[in-house]
């Protein structure tokens, strides 16, 4: 991106006191109604008590399985929900009452390869968004040319979306939630679904923006991205916070153990059932591709549990046993297994 | 007006307009409902006109109009719902909600650029019945006539927005609106005076818009139909005003009942969570 967008990135959030972010006790219950004539009423419980604080110009991670409430808890941040008990403050406005102030401040990046029109051009697209967040046409113009060219996306700015690469869509959401020069930006699994390549330029646009002052509060299901990107990281289960740390101080909670990693091949659940019902077994995940299986087993025996290992996987191929220093995504299992 | 000067939330309603109307070149299909479809109508109900006392006079002038207003009509009402079931298989509802400015306008902007697509079907309406029945509109104020029939597309505009509220919490509003679209458009009176419809009719006639729109419209063609309005004996031009303000009144009734509804299913959306149903 052009310097002068840069650097007025950098002029905002730093400022100011207080915290960028700020969840208390957050509760979140769907009621659902069902059938026409006998109705019939449900409830999801979606986020139970979530809590936490994110500083300004911080890189904050949302970490969890698939419906563990990191999606509910960005739209309750975001003004898009109301949550039904509980209190969200950004950039000291309150989530329910200073609606549009906050949206004004705010920008949203909702990962996919939807969210675009994708039947007119990025500049028609973010000419758009920035009439609806009033953005003046003045100012319009210009950003909308220095997003372009800090995304990679100038050359085809007036080609219709339809005809780009989903990485290219990627970017575009980027530049889309960058277009009123947000204080704080929120990301929703901005990676999933790129190519290893193009995820990597995601993550470091993401750097870049963060060193310039940006609040980021990212959730992604990718444990390595999140050791990588986040200052602190909230790991959510069944719509609590289990765990509030930094990435290293999260690794504590697995140090005493370590991750006994196995590459082979006529690995099946099978197998990997065995392994889970083991005693001194922490956590096992498992890639069971078609050409290779790899297993990542978390125990505190280490080594001593190579034989055993061995024994489950006899008639099966290994080709490789290693034993690693336990990471970010080993913390993640045990703390979201336990 | 300037775009630069425009206040935001007129740049909020033309950017809409603006992105409705590239999808619309984008996407030609529209030439089905807006051009083929009411050619189609109007011609079977000239043909019918023709067999049961002549196209020429009121009879022709109904067909003509009442064709016309069938495209700008159903379009509007068909698709400011679309407007929304759009935003939603595009995954950009959510998008345009969170942004700052109210979703009404953006949606405003959506159903004026859908009523005046609505008018290319008018055109092609006027063509069929000027070129193969002879039909002689004869408009003898264009300017009133064009005055008319721009508040007349506000007015379905806004009439659209109503519907379109409902389509922020519920799949199923399209059933809604596929089954009001011919009955309010024979009600209002767009094809048949208002006179044959049943009396229990009526009230529901005066309280939509186009309705006074539509007589406003045929007021600004034919001297004849004077006699025919409900503001009959009062003379041509104070009934054309009469339309007017009453029409200029029931759509800022609209306008007002959108808000209120807009307001609240967005209030509702953000309880419930019903954004996120594609």
């Amino acid at each position: 991106m052009g310097s002068n967008f840069m650097s007025e990135l950098g002029s905002q959030g730093a400022s100011s006191s207080g915290k960028a972010i700020v969840a208390e006790h957050l509760c979140k219950i769907f009621e659902i109604t069902k059938g026409m004539v006998r109705r019939k009423k449900s409830q999801v419980i979606a986020l139970k008590d979530v809590s936490f604080e994110v500083d300004y110009g911080e890189l904050f991670g949302l970490v969890g399985p698939n419906g563990a409430g990191k999606t509910t808890t960005i739209k309750i941040l975001t003004t898009m929900l109301i949550p039904t008990s509980g209190r969200a403050a950004v950039l000291g406005y309150d989530s329910q009452k200073d609606v549009t102030r906050i949206r004004e401040k705010i920008g949203i990046v909702l990962g996919g390869e939807r969210g675009l029109y994708t039947r007119v051009s990025a500049v028609d697209n973010l000419r758009y968004f920035a009439d609806l967040y009033g953005v003046p046409r003045n100012i319009q113009d210009k950003r909308i040319k220095e997003l372009l060219e800090f995304m990679g996306l100038s050359d085809k700015a007036h080609s219709r979306v339809e005809t780009y690469s989903k990485g290219m869509k990627q970017r575009l959401h980027l530049a889309r939630g960058l277009i009123n020069d947000p204080e704080i930006i929120f990301l929703d699994e901005p990676t999933v679904g790129l190519d290893p390549e193009i995820a990597i330029e995601t993550r470091s646009m993401i750097k870049g923006l963060v060193e310039k002052g940006k609040t980021i509060l990212l959730t992604t299901h990718y444990m390595f991205e999140a050791d990588v990107l986040c200052k602190r990281v909230a790991i959510i289960r069944n719509g609590d916070v289990v765990a509030l740390d930094t990435p290293s101080g999260l690794k504590k909670y697995v140090m005493e153990t370590s991750v006994v990693e196995v590459e082979g091949f006529g690995i099946t659940e099978k197998e990997v059932a065995r392994f889970r019902e083991m005693k001194d077994i922490i956590s096992v995940s498992a890639d069971l591709g078609e050409n290779k299986q790899v297993l990542k087993i978390q125990t505190p025996k280490g080594s001593e549990i190579i034989s055993e290992v061995q024994e489950v996987l006899k008639d099966s191929h290994i080709y490789d046993i290693k034993i690693k220093e336990p990471t970010l995504e080993d913390a993640y299992l045990k703390l979201v297994a336990t | 007006m300037k775009y630069e000067r425009m206040p935001n939330t007129l740049r909020v309603i033309y950017s809409a307009f603006r992105m409705a109307m590239l999808y619309w070149m984008a996407d030609p299909q529209w030439i089905i409902p807006n051009v083929i479809a009411p050619f189609v109508f109007t011609t079977v109900a000239l043909t019918l006109f023709n067999a049961y006392g002549g196209s020429s006079g009121p009879f022709g002038l109904y067909a003509v109009l009442g064709g016309g207003m069938m495209g700008m009509w159903g379009n509007t009402i068909y698709s400011s719902g679309f407007a929304i079931s759009f935003e939603k298989w595009q995954g950009t509802l959510e998008e345009v909600m969170a942004a700052p400015s109210k979703f009404i306008h953006v949606i405003a902007g959506r159903s004026i650029s859908n009523a005046l697509f609505g008018l290319t079907n008018m055109v092609a309406v006027f063509i069929v019945g000027i070129f193969v029945f002879k039909i002689s509109l004869g408009i003898s104020d264009p300017v009133l006539f064009t005055i008319s029939l721009l508040l007349t597309l506000f007015s379905v505009s806004a009439l659209g927005l109503i519907f379109a509220s409902a389509f922020v919490l519920s799949r199923s509003a399209q059933t809604l609106t596929n089954g009001l679209e011919t009955p309010l458009y024979i009600i209002s009176g767009s094809m048949f005076p208002i006179a044959l419809l049943p009396f229990w009719s009526h009230p529901f006639a005066y309280i939509l818009g186009p309705t006074w729109g539509i007589d406003a419209i045929r007021l600004t063609t034919s001297q004849q139909y004077a006699s025919q309005t409900f503001w009959a004996g009062m003379g041509t031009s104070s009934a054309l005003f009469l339309d007017l303000t009453v029409m200029i009144l029931i759509t800022a009734a609209y306008v007002a009942i959108a808000t209120v509804l807009f307001k609240m299913v967005e209030t509702r959306a953000r309880t419930m969570g019903t954004l996120v149903e594609a």
